[in-house]
Protein backbone atom coordinates (compact mmCIF):
# COMPACT_ATOMS: atom_id res chain seq x y z
CA UNK A 1 0.00 0.00 0.00
CA UNK A 2 0.67 3.51 -0.76
CA UNK A 3 2.28 5.87 2.21
CA UNK A 4 -0.49 8.04 2.39
CA UNK A 5 -4.05 6.25 0.83
CA UNK A 6 -7.56 5.88 0.85
CA UNK A 7 -8.72 3.24 3.57
CA UNK A 8 -12.02 1.66 3.39
CA UNK A 9 -14.26 0.57 5.60
CA UNK A 10 -17.29 -1.18 4.15
CA UNK A 11 -18.70 -1.80 7.76
CA UNK A 12 -18.79 1.76 8.63
CA UNK A 13 -20.99 2.85 5.32
CA UNK A 14 -24.10 3.71 5.43
CA UNK A 15 -24.94 4.39 2.04
CA UNK A 16 -25.63 7.75 2.03
CA UNK A 17 -24.23 8.81 -1.10
CA UNK A 18 -22.35 11.90 0.10
CA UNK A 19 -19.08 10.63 -1.65
CA UNK A 20 -20.70 10.07 -5.03
CA UNK A 21 -22.24 13.86 -4.83
CA UNK A 22 -18.94 14.77 -3.56
CA UNK A 23 -16.96 13.01 -6.76
CA UNK A 24 -18.97 14.55 -9.24
CA UNK A 25 -19.07 17.99 -7.89
CA UNK A 26 -15.02 17.70 -8.21
CA UNK A 27 -13.97 20.19 -11.09
CA UNK A 28 -11.52 18.19 -12.87
CA UNK A 29 -14.58 15.83 -14.01
CA UNK A 30 -17.72 17.80 -13.69
CA UNK A 31 -20.61 16.07 -13.40
CA UNK A 32 -19.17 12.89 -14.00
CA UNK A 33 -19.00 10.57 -10.43
CA UNK A 34 -15.84 8.40 -10.24
CA UNK A 35 -16.65 6.12 -7.36
CA UNK A 36 -19.05 3.82 -6.90
CA UNK A 37 -21.73 3.11 -4.80
CA UNK A 38 -23.27 -0.44 -4.23
CA UNK A 39 -25.68 -1.91 -2.05
CA UNK A 40 -24.59 -5.31 -2.02
CA UNK A 41 -27.74 -7.04 -0.98
CA UNK A 42 -30.88 -4.90 -2.27
CA UNK A 43 -34.02 -6.08 -0.35
CA UNK A 44 -31.87 -8.40 1.75
CA UNK A 45 -30.11 -5.87 4.11
CA UNK A 46 -29.02 -2.25 4.15
CA UNK A 47 -25.51 -3.31 3.53
CA UNK A 48 -23.15 -0.98 0.75
CA UNK A 49 -19.83 -0.51 0.10
CA UNK A 50 -18.16 2.31 -1.83
CA UNK A 51 -15.40 1.42 -4.40
CA UNK A 52 -12.94 3.71 -5.64
CA UNK A 53 -9.41 2.59 -7.91
CA UNK A 54 -7.47 0.33 -5.94
CA UNK A 55 -4.20 1.78 -7.50
CA UNK A 56 -2.86 -1.94 -7.91
CA UNK A 57 0.68 -2.39 -7.53
CA UNK A 58 1.31 -6.13 -7.74
CA UNK A 59 0.76 -7.28 -10.73
CA UNK A 60 0.63 -3.44 -11.64
CA UNK A 61 -2.38 -1.88 -12.60
CA UNK A 62 -3.74 -4.38 -15.00
CA UNK A 63 -5.71 -1.88 -16.42
CA UNK A 64 -2.82 -0.31 -18.26
CA UNK A 65 -1.40 -3.31 -19.32
CA UNK A 66 -4.04 -4.26 -21.15
CA UNK A 67 -4.96 -0.86 -22.70
CA UNK A 68 -3.79 -0.88 -26.73
CA UNK A 69 -3.19 2.91 -27.00
CA UNK A 70 -0.41 3.68 -23.75
CA UNK A 71 -3.19 5.50 -22.52
CA UNK A 72 -2.81 5.00 -18.61
CA UNK A 73 -0.16 6.82 -16.68
CA UNK A 74 1.12 5.22 -13.84
CA UNK A 75 3.56 7.84 -11.48
CA UNK A 76 6.36 6.46 -9.93
CA UNK A 77 3.63 7.56 -6.45
CA UNK A 78 1.59 4.70 -7.20
CA UNK A 79 -1.70 6.73 -8.22
CA UNK A 80 -2.81 4.77 -11.80
CA UNK A 81 -4.21 7.56 -13.84
CA UNK A 82 -7.27 8.41 -15.75
CA UNK A 83 -6.94 7.55 -19.58
CA UNK A 84 -4.96 10.53 -21.88
CA UNK A 85 -7.61 12.10 -23.76
CA UNK A 86 -5.46 11.94 -26.39
CA UNK A 87 -4.97 8.56 -26.91
CA UNK A 88 -7.73 6.55 -25.38
CA UNK A 89 -9.76 4.80 -28.06
CA UNK A 90 -12.52 4.09 -25.76
CA UNK A 91 -12.15 0.23 -26.16
CA UNK A 92 -13.18 -0.59 -23.09
CA UNK A 93 -9.96 -3.44 -22.61
CA UNK A 94 -9.67 -1.66 -19.07
CA UNK A 95 -12.70 -1.76 -18.10
CA UNK A 96 -13.68 -5.53 -18.48
CA UNK A 97 -9.82 -6.36 -17.72
CA UNK A 98 -9.78 -4.28 -14.04
CA UNK A 99 -11.06 -7.37 -11.57
CA UNK A 100 -12.21 -4.66 -9.14
CA UNK A 101 -15.04 -3.15 -11.64
CA UNK A 102 -13.24 0.51 -11.51
CA UNK A 103 -13.50 2.38 -15.14
CA UNK A 104 -15.95 3.48 -16.93
CA UNK A 105 -16.73 4.38 -20.84
CA UNK A 106 -17.98 7.36 -22.78
CA UNK A 107 -18.93 5.46 -26.03
CA UNK A 108 -20.09 8.45 -27.44
CA UNK A 109 -17.05 10.79 -26.64
CA UNK A 110 -14.66 7.25 -26.64
CA UNK A 111 -12.70 8.41 -23.25
CA UNK A 112 -12.30 6.17 -19.96
CA UNK A 113 -12.99 7.64 -16.71
CA UNK A 114 -11.58 6.68 -13.66
CA UNK A 115 -11.15 7.32 -10.24
CA UNK A 116 -7.30 9.02 -10.35
CA UNK A 117 -7.20 9.53 -6.15
CA UNK A 118 -8.60 13.14 -7.01
CA UNK A 119 -4.55 13.96 -8.42
CA UNK A 120 -5.60 17.69 -8.29
CA UNK A 121 -5.97 17.54 -4.42
CA UNK A 122 -3.90 14.81 -3.18
CA UNK A 123 -0.11 15.84 -5.34
CA UNK A 124 -1.39 18.87 -3.38
CA UNK A 125 -1.72 17.49 -0.02
CA UNK A 126 -5.28 17.81 0.21
CA UNK A 127 -7.75 14.66 0.60
CA UNK A 128 -9.69 13.23 -2.03
CA UNK A 129 -13.47 14.64 -1.76
CA UNK A 130 -14.86 10.94 -1.17
CA UNK A 131 -13.00 10.72 2.18
CA UNK A 132 -13.35 14.71 2.96
CA UNK A 133 -17.17 14.22 2.58
CA UNK A 134 -17.84 10.78 4.22
CA UNK A 135 -19.53 11.04 7.40
CA UNK A 136 -19.04 7.89 9.22
CA UNK A 137 -15.11 7.44 8.59
CA UNK A 138 -15.79 4.66 5.65
CA UNK A 139 -13.26 6.23 3.27
CA UNK A 140 -10.61 7.47 5.01
CA UNK A 141 -7.12 9.21 3.34
CA UNK A 142 -4.00 9.51 5.38
CA UNK A 143 -1.42 7.12 6.33
CA UNK A 144 -1.70 3.90 8.35
CA UNK A 145 -0.48 5.88 11.66
CA UNK A 146 -3.20 8.46 10.92
CA UNK A 147 -6.23 5.80 10.85
CA UNK A 148 -4.31 4.01 14.18
CA UNK A 149 -4.20 7.36 15.92
CA UNK A 150 -8.03 7.62 15.50
CA UNK A 151 -8.87 4.15 15.52
CA UNK A 152 -6.25 2.02 17.99
CA UNK A 153 -4.92 -1.27 17.45
CA UNK A 154 -6.81 -1.39 13.53
CA UNK A 155 -5.76 -3.89 11.01
CA UNK A 156 -5.45 -3.14 6.98
CA UNK A 157 -5.32 -5.48 4.74
CA UNK A 158 -4.06 -4.60 1.08
CA UNK A 159 -3.73 -7.69 -1.03
CA UNK A 160 -6.91 -9.57 -2.97
CA UNK A 161 -7.13 -13.46 -4.10
CA UNK A 162 -9.07 -13.89 -7.43
CA UNK A 163 -9.34 -17.34 -7.66
CA UNK A 164 -5.22 -17.64 -6.84
CA UNK A 165 -4.39 -14.84 -8.21
CA UNK A 166 -2.77 -12.32 -6.10
CA UNK A 167 -3.08 -8.90 -6.23
CA UNK A 168 -1.52 -6.43 -4.11
CA UNK A 169 -2.94 -2.57 -4.06
CA UNK A 170 -2.08 0.48 -3.27
CA UNK A 171 -5.68 1.52 -1.53
CA UNK A 172 -6.24 -0.75 2.05
CA UNK A 173 -9.65 -2.51 3.62
CA UNK A 174 -9.64 -2.63 7.04
CA UNK A 175 -10.15 -6.10 8.24
CA UNK A 176 -11.14 -7.21 11.70
CA UNK A 177 -8.79 -7.39 14.60
CA UNK A 178 -6.53 -10.67 15.10
CA UNK A 179 -7.59 -11.88 10.99
CA UNK A 180 -4.94 -13.88 9.92
CA UNK A 181 -2.51 -12.00 7.81
CA UNK A 182 -4.17 -13.02 4.19
CA UNK A 183 -5.37 -11.82 1.39
CA UNK A 184 -8.90 -10.50 1.09
CA UNK A 185 -11.35 -13.01 -0.91
CA UNK A 186 -11.56 -10.98 -4.58
CA UNK A 187 -15.15 -12.16 -4.94
CA UNK A 188 -13.95 -14.99 -8.27
CA UNK A 189 -14.64 -18.20 -7.78
CA UNK A 190 -15.44 -20.09 -4.74
CA UNK A 191 -16.65 -17.39 -2.45
CA UNK A 192 -18.47 -16.04 -5.15
CA UNK A 193 -22.59 -15.53 -4.08
CA UNK A 194 -24.41 -15.02 -7.08
CA UNK A 195 -26.48 -11.70 -5.56
CA UNK A 196 -29.98 -10.75 -7.46
CA UNK A 197 -29.86 -7.44 -7.25
CA UNK A 198 -31.43 -5.65 -10.36
CA UNK A 199 -29.34 -3.20 -12.32
CA UNK A 200 -30.32 0.27 -10.63
CA UNK A 201 -30.99 1.78 -14.26
CA UNK A 202 -32.35 -1.20 -15.55
CA UNK A 203 -31.80 -4.04 -17.70
CA UNK A 204 -29.86 -3.02 -20.97
CA UNK A 205 -30.84 -5.41 -24.13
CA UNK A 206 -28.13 -7.55 -25.33
CA UNK A 207 -27.84 -5.69 -28.73
CA UNK A 208 -24.82 -4.27 -30.19
CA UNK A 209 -26.08 -0.77 -30.11
CA UNK A 210 -25.42 -1.10 -26.46
CA UNK A 211 -22.02 -2.11 -26.61
CA UNK A 212 -20.56 -0.32 -29.34
CA UNK A 213 -21.90 3.14 -28.61
CA UNK A 214 -23.48 4.73 -32.00
CA UNK A 215 -24.70 2.31 -34.67
CA UNK A 216 -22.58 3.84 -37.03
CA UNK B 1 15.80 -4.77 -33.36
CA UNK B 2 13.18 -4.85 -35.13
CA UNK B 3 12.28 -1.44 -34.82
CA UNK B 4 15.27 -0.28 -35.49
CA UNK B 5 15.21 -2.01 -38.91
CA UNK B 6 11.52 -1.28 -39.55
CA UNK B 7 12.60 2.66 -38.98
CA UNK B 8 15.92 2.43 -41.54
CA UNK B 9 13.78 0.77 -44.24
CA UNK B 10 11.03 3.41 -43.86
CA UNK B 11 13.84 6.28 -43.62
CA UNK B 12 15.19 4.97 -46.82
CA UNK B 13 11.91 4.31 -48.98
CA UNK B 14 11.19 8.32 -48.18
CA UNK B 15 14.91 9.00 -49.20
CA UNK B 16 13.73 7.01 -52.32
CA UNK B 17 10.66 8.79 -53.58
CA UNK B 18 12.25 12.42 -52.70
CA UNK B 19 15.42 11.12 -54.89
CA UNK B 20 12.77 10.10 -58.01
CA UNK B 21 10.09 12.79 -56.97
CA UNK B 22 12.95 15.53 -57.55
CA UNK B 23 13.61 14.23 -61.00
CA UNK B 24 17.48 13.35 -59.31
CA UNK B 25 17.39 16.31 -56.98
CA UNK B 26 17.34 18.37 -59.88
CA UNK B 27 14.48 20.22 -58.72
CA UNK B 28 15.78 19.58 -54.51
CA UNK B 29 16.01 23.09 -53.09
CA UNK B 30 18.57 22.90 -51.42
CA UNK B 31 17.80 25.81 -49.17
CA UNK B 32 15.33 23.95 -47.41
CA UNK B 33 17.53 20.76 -47.42
CA UNK B 34 17.51 20.52 -43.37
CA UNK B 35 13.28 20.26 -43.86
CA UNK B 36 14.05 17.49 -45.71
CA UNK B 37 16.53 16.11 -43.47
CA UNK B 38 14.30 15.92 -40.50
CA UNK B 39 11.66 14.63 -42.62
CA UNK B 40 13.60 11.64 -43.37
CA UNK B 41 14.41 11.51 -39.24
CA UNK B 42 10.99 12.02 -38.71
CA UNK B 43 10.00 9.07 -40.97
CA UNK B 44 12.26 6.76 -38.58
CA UNK B 45 11.01 7.78 -35.78
CA UNK B 46 7.71 7.34 -36.68
CA UNK B 47 7.97 3.85 -37.69
CA UNK B 48 10.24 3.07 -34.75
CA UNK B 49 8.03 4.27 -32.68
CA UNK B 50 5.24 2.49 -34.14
CA UNK B 51 6.60 -0.98 -33.86
CA UNK B 52 7.83 -0.16 -30.29
CA UNK B 53 3.91 0.69 -29.60
CA UNK B 54 2.78 -2.19 -31.82
CA UNK B 55 5.01 -4.89 -29.81
CA UNK B 56 2.98 -5.12 -26.46
CA UNK B 57 0.21 -7.67 -26.36
CA UNK B 58 -2.43 -5.33 -26.24
CA UNK B 59 -1.78 -3.12 -28.70
CA UNK B 60 -0.68 -6.05 -31.20
CA UNK B 61 -3.66 -8.05 -30.37
CA UNK B 62 -5.60 -4.61 -31.81
CA UNK B 63 -3.41 -4.31 -34.43
CA UNK B 64 -4.21 -7.66 -36.08
CA UNK B 65 -7.73 -7.89 -35.76
CA UNK B 66 -8.35 -3.74 -36.67
CA UNK B 67 -6.71 -4.32 -39.99
CA UNK B 68 -7.97 -7.74 -40.40
CA UNK B 69 -11.08 -6.30 -40.04
CA UNK B 70 -10.57 -3.10 -42.34
CA UNK B 71 -8.81 -5.70 -45.03
CA UNK B 72 -11.63 -8.16 -45.02
CA UNK B 73 -12.88 -9.04 -48.33
CA UNK B 74 -16.36 -10.17 -46.57
CA UNK B 75 -16.89 -6.85 -44.91
CA UNK B 76 -16.35 -5.04 -47.52
CA UNK B 77 -19.09 -6.62 -49.43
CA UNK B 78 -21.67 -6.10 -46.37
CA UNK B 79 -20.49 -3.10 -45.41
CA UNK B 80 -18.65 -0.88 -48.18
CA UNK B 81 -19.09 2.25 -46.61
CA UNK B 82 -18.15 1.11 -43.24
CA UNK B 83 -14.77 2.32 -43.13
CA UNK B 84 -14.86 5.28 -45.37
CA UNK B 85 -16.86 6.52 -43.21
CA UNK B 86 -15.70 5.90 -40.42
CA UNK B 87 -12.41 7.22 -41.47
CA UNK B 88 -14.29 10.48 -42.65
CA UNK B 89 -16.39 10.87 -39.33
CA UNK B 90 -13.33 9.77 -36.34
CA UNK B 91 -10.37 11.19 -38.13
CA UNK B 92 -11.20 13.88 -40.18
CA UNK B 93 -14.05 15.75 -38.50
CA UNK B 94 -13.59 13.81 -35.03
CA UNK B 95 -17.04 13.85 -34.48
CA UNK B 96 -16.41 12.22 -31.47
CA UNK B 97 -14.05 15.26 -29.87
CA UNK B 98 -18.35 16.97 -29.79
CA UNK B 99 -18.99 14.71 -27.12
CA UNK B 100 -16.62 16.38 -24.80
CA UNK B 101 -17.36 19.83 -25.95
CA UNK B 102 -18.00 22.09 -28.71
CA UNK B 103 -15.03 24.19 -28.00
CA UNK B 104 -12.67 21.65 -28.04
CA UNK B 105 -13.87 19.95 -30.92
CA UNK B 106 -13.67 23.58 -32.79
CA UNK B 107 -10.17 24.12 -31.75
CA UNK B 108 -9.13 20.86 -32.22
CA UNK B 109 -10.34 21.03 -36.00
CA UNK B 110 -8.55 24.10 -36.58
CA UNK B 111 -5.60 22.55 -35.27
CA UNK B 112 -6.05 19.76 -37.88
CA UNK B 113 -6.76 20.99 -40.91
CA UNK B 114 -4.61 23.84 -40.02
CA UNK B 115 -1.39 21.07 -40.05
CA UNK B 116 -2.83 19.24 -42.89
CA UNK B 117 -3.14 21.97 -45.05
CA UNK B 118 0.68 23.49 -43.99
CA UNK B 119 2.27 19.60 -44.21
CA UNK B 120 0.35 19.15 -47.71
CA UNK B 121 2.36 22.59 -48.82
CA UNK B 122 5.40 22.34 -47.08
CA UNK B 123 6.40 18.57 -47.33
CA UNK B 124 6.07 18.10 -51.03
CA UNK B 125 8.12 21.80 -51.32
CA UNK B 126 10.84 20.39 -49.36
CA UNK B 127 11.37 17.29 -51.20
CA UNK B 128 11.26 18.83 -54.47
CA UNK B 129 8.09 17.14 -55.49
CA UNK B 130 6.56 21.18 -56.16
CA UNK B 131 7.73 23.40 -58.25
CA UNK B 132 6.34 26.66 -60.17
CA UNK B 133 7.54 27.79 -63.32
CA UNK B 134 7.07 31.01 -64.71
CA UNK B 135 5.09 30.96 -68.10
CA UNK B 136 6.23 34.58 -69.28
CA UNK B 137 9.49 36.03 -68.09
CA UNK B 138 8.28 37.19 -65.15
CA UNK B 139 4.62 36.57 -63.99
CA UNK B 140 1.92 36.99 -63.55
CA UNK B 141 1.50 33.45 -65.44
CA UNK B 142 2.69 30.44 -63.39
CA UNK B 143 3.00 26.64 -63.96
CA UNK B 144 2.66 24.25 -60.99
CA UNK B 145 4.83 21.36 -61.57
CA UNK B 146 4.48 17.88 -59.30
CA UNK B 147 7.13 15.96 -59.69
CA UNK B 148 7.96 17.48 -62.65
CA UNK B 149 5.30 17.59 -64.46
CA UNK B 150 2.86 20.74 -65.34
CA UNK B 151 -0.45 20.31 -63.68
CA UNK B 152 -2.01 23.13 -62.94
CA UNK B 153 -1.57 26.70 -64.88
CA UNK B 154 -2.64 29.99 -63.04
CA UNK B 155 -2.62 33.67 -62.45
CA UNK B 156 -0.57 34.48 -59.20
CA UNK B 157 -3.12 37.25 -59.00
CA UNK B 158 -6.15 35.06 -58.70
CA UNK B 159 -8.00 33.75 -55.61
CA UNK B 160 -6.30 30.39 -56.59
CA UNK B 161 -2.92 31.84 -56.87
CA UNK B 162 -3.39 33.80 -53.61
CA UNK B 163 -4.34 30.46 -51.64
CA UNK B 164 -1.42 28.73 -53.32
CA UNK B 165 1.04 31.42 -51.90
CA UNK B 166 -0.43 32.66 -48.48
CA UNK B 167 -2.05 28.69 -47.75
CA UNK B 168 0.90 28.47 -45.05
CA UNK B 169 -0.76 31.96 -43.79
CA UNK B 170 -4.11 30.73 -43.79
CA UNK B 171 -2.69 27.68 -41.98
CA UNK B 172 -0.84 29.68 -39.25
CA UNK B 173 -3.97 31.78 -38.35
CA UNK B 174 -5.87 28.01 -37.90
CA UNK B 175 -3.03 26.41 -35.96
CA UNK B 176 -2.37 30.05 -33.36
CA UNK B 177 -6.61 30.47 -32.93
CA UNK B 178 -6.83 26.40 -31.73
CA UNK B 179 -3.38 25.92 -30.34
CA UNK B 180 -4.17 29.23 -27.95
CA UNK B 181 -7.49 27.86 -26.79
CA UNK B 182 -6.17 24.89 -25.55
CA UNK B 183 -3.16 26.36 -24.12
CA UNK B 184 -5.78 28.55 -22.02
CA UNK B 185 -7.91 25.82 -21.30
CA UNK B 186 -4.77 24.01 -19.34
CA UNK B 187 -4.08 27.22 -17.45
CA UNK B 188 -7.66 27.59 -16.16
CA UNK B 189 -9.36 24.35 -16.32
CA UNK B 190 -8.91 21.56 -13.82
CA UNK B 191 -10.14 18.96 -16.25
CA UNK B 192 -7.23 19.65 -18.46
CA UNK B 193 -4.33 20.81 -16.18
CA UNK B 194 -4.87 17.87 -13.78
CA UNK B 195 -1.80 15.84 -13.84
CA UNK B 196 -0.66 17.93 -16.62
CA UNK B 197 2.89 17.54 -17.33
CA UNK B 198 5.20 20.82 -19.20
CA UNK B 199 6.87 18.94 -21.96
CA UNK B 200 4.25 16.02 -22.42
CA UNK B 201 1.00 18.61 -22.46
CA UNK B 202 2.76 21.85 -22.96
CA UNK B 203 5.72 21.72 -24.85
CA UNK B 204 3.19 20.36 -28.25
CA UNK B 205 1.36 23.57 -27.83
CA UNK B 206 4.21 25.59 -27.76
CA UNK B 207 5.84 24.19 -30.36
CA UNK B 208 2.55 24.60 -33.19
CA UNK B 209 2.40 28.66 -31.63
CA UNK B 210 5.84 29.10 -31.81
CA UNK B 211 6.03 27.39 -35.82
CA UNK B 212 2.94 29.53 -36.68
CA UNK B 213 4.37 33.02 -35.25
CA UNK B 214 7.97 32.84 -36.67
CA UNK B 215 5.97 31.69 -40.36
CA UNK B 216 3.51 34.59 -40.28
CA UNK B 217 6.36 37.11 -39.11
CA UNK B 218 8.34 35.73 -42.40
CA UNK B 219 5.17 36.69 -43.90
CA UNK B 220 4.98 40.07 -42.66
CA UNK B 221 9.05 40.95 -42.93
CA UNK B 222 8.71 39.87 -46.79
CA UNK B 223 5.39 42.19 -46.75
CA UNK B 224 5.59 45.46 -45.11
CA UNK B 225 9.37 45.22 -43.87
CA UNK B 226 11.23 44.83 -47.51
CA UNK B 227 12.83 41.34 -46.03
CA UNK B 228 13.96 42.81 -42.89
CA UNK B 229 15.03 40.74 -40.32
CA UNK B 230 14.36 37.97 -42.78
CA UNK B 231 17.48 35.51 -42.59
CA UNK B 232 17.36 35.62 -38.54
CA UNK B 233 13.38 34.90 -38.51
CA UNK B 234 14.16 32.12 -41.84
CA UNK B 235 16.91 30.30 -39.23
CA UNK B 236 13.90 30.75 -36.13
CA UNK B 237 11.25 29.19 -37.69
CA UNK B 238 13.82 26.19 -39.47
CA UNK B 239 14.97 25.50 -35.78
CA UNK B 240 11.26 25.50 -34.40
CA UNK B 241 10.15 23.05 -37.22
CA UNK B 242 13.06 20.68 -37.39
CA UNK B 243 13.12 20.38 -33.15
CA UNK B 244 9.23 19.78 -33.61
CA UNK B 245 9.07 17.56 -36.31
CA UNK B 246 11.75 15.63 -33.98
CA UNK B 247 10.16 15.24 -31.20
CA UNK B 248 6.63 14.22 -32.83
CA UNK B 249 6.87 10.31 -32.50
CA UNK B 250 8.01 10.73 -28.84
CA UNK B 251 5.25 12.79 -27.37
CA UNK B 252 1.74 13.72 -27.51
CA UNK B 253 1.91 14.56 -31.44
CA UNK B 254 2.17 10.58 -31.73
CA UNK B 255 -1.98 10.50 -30.95
CA UNK B 256 -2.15 11.21 -34.66
CA UNK B 257 0.07 7.95 -35.26
CA UNK B 258 -2.10 6.18 -32.86
CA UNK B 259 -5.51 7.43 -33.49
CA UNK B 260 -6.38 5.33 -36.16
CA UNK B 261 -6.31 2.18 -34.28
CA UNK B 262 -9.57 3.54 -33.37
CA UNK B 263 -11.29 3.09 -36.52
CA UNK B 264 -10.06 -0.15 -36.69
CA UNK B 265 -11.24 -1.06 -33.33
CA UNK B 266 -14.38 0.08 -34.01
CA UNK B 267 -14.55 -1.38 -36.75
CA UNK B 268 -13.92 -4.92 -35.52
CA UNK B 269 -16.52 -4.48 -33.11
CA UNK B 270 -18.92 -3.95 -35.18
CA UNK B 271 -18.32 -6.45 -37.94
CA UNK B 272 -18.59 -8.63 -34.83
CA UNK B 273 -21.50 -10.18 -36.66
CA UNK B 274 -23.51 -9.23 -33.72
CA UNK B 275 -22.51 -11.49 -30.95
CA UNK B 276 -22.73 -10.17 -27.48
CA UNK B 277 -20.95 -11.28 -24.55
CA UNK B 278 -23.01 -11.03 -21.51
CA UNK B 279 -22.57 -10.80 -17.95
CA UNK B 280 -22.03 -14.61 -16.56
CA UNK B 281 -23.82 -13.22 -13.63
CA UNK B 282 -26.86 -11.05 -14.09
CA UNK B 283 -26.57 -11.00 -17.99
CA UNK B 284 -26.07 -6.94 -18.69
CA UNK B 285 -24.28 -6.89 -22.24
CA UNK B 286 -20.61 -6.70 -21.71
CA UNK B 287 -19.34 -6.48 -25.24
CA UNK B 288 -19.07 -8.21 -28.60
CA UNK B 289 -17.65 -11.65 -28.29
CA UNK B 290 -15.32 -11.52 -30.36
CA UNK B 291 -13.94 -8.28 -28.69
CA UNK B 292 -14.49 -10.17 -25.07
CA UNK B 293 -12.05 -12.97 -26.26
CA UNK B 294 -9.32 -11.05 -27.79
CA UNK B 295 -8.80 -8.84 -24.47
CA UNK B 296 -8.71 -12.86 -22.74
CA UNK B 297 -5.84 -13.47 -24.89
CA UNK B 298 -4.48 -10.19 -23.97
CA UNK B 299 -4.43 -11.04 -20.44
CA UNK B 300 -2.86 -14.52 -20.60
CA UNK B 301 -0.39 -12.96 -22.47
CA UNK B 302 0.24 -10.46 -20.21
CA UNK B 303 0.18 -13.50 -17.35
CA UNK B 304 -2.92 -12.06 -15.52
CA UNK B 305 -4.90 -15.27 -15.25
CA UNK B 306 -7.94 -13.71 -13.53
CA UNK B 307 -8.97 -13.16 -17.02
CA UNK B 308 -12.28 -15.02 -16.67
CA UNK B 309 -13.41 -12.09 -14.55
CA UNK B 310 -13.74 -10.09 -18.02
CA UNK B 311 -16.74 -12.23 -18.58
CA UNK B 312 -18.08 -10.65 -15.20
CA UNK B 313 -19.80 -7.28 -15.85
CA UNK B 314 -18.42 -3.84 -13.62
CA UNK B 315 -20.90 -3.76 -11.36
CA UNK B 316 -21.32 -7.76 -10.49
CA UNK B 317 -17.10 -7.72 -10.05
CA UNK B 318 -18.16 -5.25 -7.45
CA UNK B 319 -21.00 -7.09 -5.97
CA UNK B 320 -19.72 -10.27 -5.46
CA UNK B 321 -16.33 -8.65 -3.77
CA UNK B 322 -18.35 -6.74 -1.38
CA UNK B 323 -20.66 -10.43 -0.58
CA UNK B 324 -17.54 -12.37 -0.05
CA UNK B 325 -16.10 -10.04 2.37
CA UNK B 326 -19.63 -9.66 4.06
CA UNK B 327 -19.96 -13.27 4.72
CA UNK B 328 -15.91 -14.30 4.64
CA UNK B 329 -13.86 -11.15 6.46
CA UNK B 330 -16.38 -8.89 8.40
CA UNK B 331 -19.52 -11.39 8.83
CA UNK B 332 -23.28 -9.59 8.09
CA UNK B 333 -21.93 -5.93 8.83
C1 LIG C 1 -2.31 17.10 -37.87
C2 LIG C 1 -2.75 16.37 -37.03
C3 LIG C 1 -2.99 16.64 -35.57
C4 LIG C 1 -2.42 17.56 -34.71
C5 LIG C 1 -1.36 18.55 -35.01
C6 LIG C 1 -3.05 17.38 -33.42
C7 LIG C 1 -2.73 18.14 -32.30
C8 LIG C 1 -3.31 17.97 -31.06
C9 LIG C 1 -2.94 18.69 -29.88
C10 LIG C 1 -1.87 19.74 -29.79
C11 LIG C 1 -3.72 18.24 -28.86
C12 LIG C 1 -3.64 18.67 -27.41
C13 LIG C 1 -4.72 19.56 -26.95
C14 LIG C 1 -4.60 19.82 -25.47
O1 LIG C 1 -3.65 20.51 -25.06
O2 LIG C 1 -5.41 19.33 -24.70
C15 LIG C 1 -4.59 17.23 -29.39
C16 LIG C 1 -5.55 16.57 -28.69
C17 LIG C 1 -6.33 15.55 -29.21
N1 LIG C 1 -6.28 15.05 -30.49
FE1 LIG C 1 -5.12 15.70 -32.01
N2 LIG C 1 -3.97 16.37 -33.51
C18 LIG C 1 -3.96 15.90 -34.80
C19 LIG C 1 -4.71 14.89 -35.33
C20 LIG C 1 -5.65 14.16 -34.62
C21 LIG C 1 -6.47 13.11 -35.16
C22 LIG C 1 -6.47 12.62 -36.60
C23 LIG C 1 -7.23 12.66 -34.12
C24 LIG C 1 -8.27 11.58 -34.12
C25 LIG C 1 -9.15 11.20 -34.65
C26 LIG C 1 -6.90 13.42 -32.94
C27 LIG C 1 -7.47 13.27 -31.71
C28 LIG C 1 -7.20 14.02 -30.58
C29 LIG C 1 -7.88 13.89 -29.33
C30 LIG C 1 -8.98 12.88 -29.01
C31 LIG C 1 -7.35 14.85 -28.46
C32 LIG C 1 -7.78 15.12 -27.02
C33 LIG C 1 -8.68 16.33 -27.06
C34 LIG C 1 -9.46 16.57 -25.79
O3 LIG C 1 -10.09 15.65 -25.26
O4 LIG C 1 -9.49 17.71 -25.35
N3 LIG C 1 -5.92 14.32 -33.27
N4 LIG C 1 -4.32 17.09 -30.75
S1 LIG D 1 -8.40 -1.19 -9.47
FE1 LIG D 1 -8.81 -1.42 -11.67
S2 LIG D 1 -8.65 0.67 -12.47
FE2 LIG D 1 -7.62 0.67 -10.47
S3 LIG D 1 -5.45 0.20 -10.93
FE3 LIG D 1 -6.46 -1.74 -10.50
S4 LIG D 1 -7.05 -2.48 -12.53
FE4 LIG D 1 -6.63 -0.30 -12.76
S1 LIG E 1 -10.73 2.44 -23.03
FE1 LIG E 1 -9.04 3.88 -23.33
S2 LIG E 1 -7.82 3.72 -21.45
FE2 LIG E 1 -9.17 1.93 -21.50
S3 LIG E 1 -7.95 0.34 -22.47
FE3 LIG E 1 -9.12 1.31 -24.13
S4 LIG E 1 -7.79 2.92 -24.92
FE4 LIG E 1 -6.93 2.29 -22.94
Amino acid sequence: MMGRTIVIDPGRCIGCQACVSACRECDSHRGKSMIHLDYLDQGGSVASSPTVCMHCEDPVAPCAQVCPAEAILVTPDGVVHDADKSRCIGCGNCVNACPMGVPKIDLEAKLQFKCNLCYDRTSYGLAPMCATVCPTGSIFYGTLEELRAERPGVEVASTFDFDGSIISTGVAMVVPKGRPDQPLPGGAGEHARVTGSPQPAGHLEPSADNVLGEPL
Amino acid sequence: MRPVIVGIVTALVLCAAIFLGSRGLHNFDSALAPYAIASVFLAFGIAYRYMVWISSPGARRLFRKGWGAALSWQNLRRTPTALPRMIATYLGFQKFLGARSRSRWAAHQLIFWGCLLAAAITFPLTWGWFTFTANTGAGPQYTMNIWGFGVVKFDALSVLGWLLFHGLDLAAVLVIAGATYFLIRRMRDREASTGQRFGYDLVPLLALIIISVTGLLLTFSSVFLHGGGYEFLAVLHMAAVVLTLLYLPFGKFFHIAQRPAAVGMQLFKYTGHGEIRQCRNCGEPIDTTAYVDNLRATMRDLKLDFDSLAEVCPRCKRLRRGQAYRTTVKPGF
